[in-house]
């Protein structure tokens, strides 16, 4: 991950800011930086987002093919992750940005892995023969802190965004089945995001913890704990990342904060993503422009 | 091994009949099941822990636990590295072919190197917190974990046993890692339980591994999810998992204690 050098002396007005309930940027320990999201970015795709929060920038593409319903659940979709981190920084090239690539993609499998997450029965055309299978490709075009978070809303942000065409199953005497697709192509299913979880990165600095540390924050802290938090406050998964260890207490109100701030950032999310839909097709396009 | 596929006239696609007969077996597990759940949820498996049983490696150890889980555990020392900077803890870990229920997998699949990457990444991430890495400057030290047997619990029992390696190969560390697990079975007012078994795991609606420096009181992993619950459902499991990992500890040192005094009364020749 990249990542900044810091001095014992910055790293101390950090700590020393954080235990204040001051932040290097004037935040509280709290406060989400401004965040900047906007979806249908790529013409391409079935569902695309695109999420700014400080300095990183996340792009999300989703394409939905057709696939067969894996073994086990013959009456599902299902959801394939990657993550690609290339184009970030030279360390991250080759090896070393797979690596990290893979640790995300498992991360979004995890938060995922709740039954009720996305309505994957929806997904199914027909029976142990036919499925829409999402592949949600994650682009990190800037790391500026706190990736996780800005992945997640990015990811819920596309799902949002996601339009399936209708198909229909005809069978006809023989029992041969056909597929038929919907000749308007505004006749499609859309995905009920209620239910997708957002991930809240917690990093402990000093006595305190932060949500949304950039990359100077993520510097002095030494363990962060991944929440992830449905828009009800149910916790659906947890991880500690980081090469220190918590204490348990700590944890607890942890997961308190983490409940707490993940609920206000759903309610955030779902009114700004509503606004972009009621806009229809005045909407002015920023893209990469802006 | 080399295989005729004129000869074998099978279907091009097959698919595992365990998916199939899963109905029948479904029901015998669940009578089993119904014992299980009459265990108690407190209730820790049986802990088997050896240290330093290969000769080979600096350090090792054998963690079993009442479920079946079987690990084998061995560390090496610091080994000089190349790139500077404080040393480095490098994490290995491995199923047996033969390690899970049913068919045997391919050993070299994609699907399993991910899995044992991810195990691997989760352990270290465990015991880097517990290892004194700023001792060993410019160093490595390796730790590789071969899971022998699965039987539920698996990871956890790893990180107990890594540790159990890494100390007994004489690595500076501050505390061994105990690792736990957790899960929660799929009704709905179930409670958490502690060391689940392998059918009780793969059922489970969430699951939670934990591990503890006991003597410090850090929690150095943790790494859980499934169905939503309120934060206090997830405090009250990670409770009863740190209860856990405590109650294991004095087993873990006990067997470091006489691994120190086998080698001591057989001095290597």
């Amino acid at each position: 991950m990249a990542s900044v050098v810091l001095s014992e002396a910055e790293k101390l007005y950090i700590v020393h800011g954080v235990q204040e309930d001051l932040r290097v940027d004037g935040r509280g320990c709290e406060d989400y930086r401004c965040a900047e999201v906007e979806t249908d970015v790529v013409s391409n795709t079935s569902g695309s987002a695109r999420v700014k929060l400080g300095e990183t920038d996340i792009l999300v593409g989703i394409k939905a093919e057709m696939g067969t319903p894996k073994l086990e659940k013959p009456d599902e979709g299902y959801l394939e992750f990657f993550v690609d981190c290339s184009s970030n920084s030279p360390e991250l090239e080759g090896r070393g940005g797979e690596e990290l690539g893979t640790d995300i993609a498992n991360t979004l499998y995890r938060v995922f892995s709740c039954e009720n997450s996305v309505d994957l029965k929806s997904l199914c055309i027909n029976p142990k023969e036919h499925c829409w299978v999402l592949y949600v490709d994650v682009l990190l075009l800037e790391c500026g802190g706190n990736i996780f978070d800005a992945i997640s809303i990015a990811v819920k942000a596309a799902l949002f965004n996601t339009r399936i065409p209708k198909v229909r199953v005809l069978e006809d005497e023989e029992g041969t089945k056909e597929i038929e697709l919907s000749d308007d192509p505004y006749d499609c299913i859309r995905l009920n995001v209620d239910e997708v979880p957002c991930i809240v990165t917690l990093s402990k600095i000093g006595y305190r913890h932060v949500v949304d540390a950039t990359l100077q924050e993520e510097a002095c802290s030494l363990a962060s704990l991944l929440i992830s938090v449905t828009s009800k406050g149910a916790i659906t998964s947890m991880k500690k990342v980081g090469k220190g260890s918590l204490d348990p207490e700590s944890i607890f109100e942890m997961m308190e904060t983490g409940q707490r701030v993940g609920k206000s950032l759903h309610i955030a999310l779902q009114k700004i993503l509503d606004e972009e839909e009621n806009l229809g097709t005045s909407r002015p396009k920023v893209g990469f422009l802006g | 091994m080399p295989l005729d596929h004129r000869r074998l006239r099978g279907p091009e696609e097959s698919q595992p009949p365990a998916l199939w007969a899963a109905a029948a077996a479904e029901d015998e597990e669940d009578e089993k099941g119904a014992g299980a759940a009459a265990r108690d949820p407190c209730a820790l498996r049986p802990l088997f822990a050896r240290a330093g049983l290969l000769s080979q490696a600096q350090g090792s150890a054998y963690v079993e636990l009442g479920s079946g889980t079987k690990v084998l555990c061995a560390a090496w020392g610091p080994r000089e590295a190349a790139e500077p900077g404080p040393g480095r803890l490098i994490c290995e870990f491995r199923r047996a072919p033969f390690a899970g229920r049913g068919a045997r997998g391919r050993p070299g699949a994609a699907a399993e190197r991910e899995a044992e990457r991810e195990a691997a990444a989760a352990l270290r991430e465990a015991l880097e917190p517990a290892v004194r890495l700023g001792r060993y400057p410019r160093a490595r030290l390796a730790v590789s974990a071969l899971l022998l047997q699965d039987g539920g619990s698996a990871l956890a029992a790893a990180v107990s046993a890594a540790a159990l390696a890494l100390a007994d190969a004489g690595v500076e560390m501050y505390d061994l890692a105990v690792g736990c697990a957790l899960c929660r079975p799929p009704a709905p007012a179930a409670s958490w339980m502690l060391q689940p078994a392998e059918p009780e795991e793969r059922r489970a609606a969430a699951r939670l591994t934990l591990a503890l420096l006991p003597a410090l009181n850090q929690v150095s992993a943790v790494l859980g999810g499934g169905r939503g619950g309120p934060p206090e459902d997830w405090a009250q499991a990670l409770r009863l998992g740190l209860d856990g990992c405590h109650r294991q500890y004095p087993v873990l040192r006990q067997s470091l204690l006489r691994a120190a005094q086998r080698r001591r009364s057989t001095p290597p020749s």
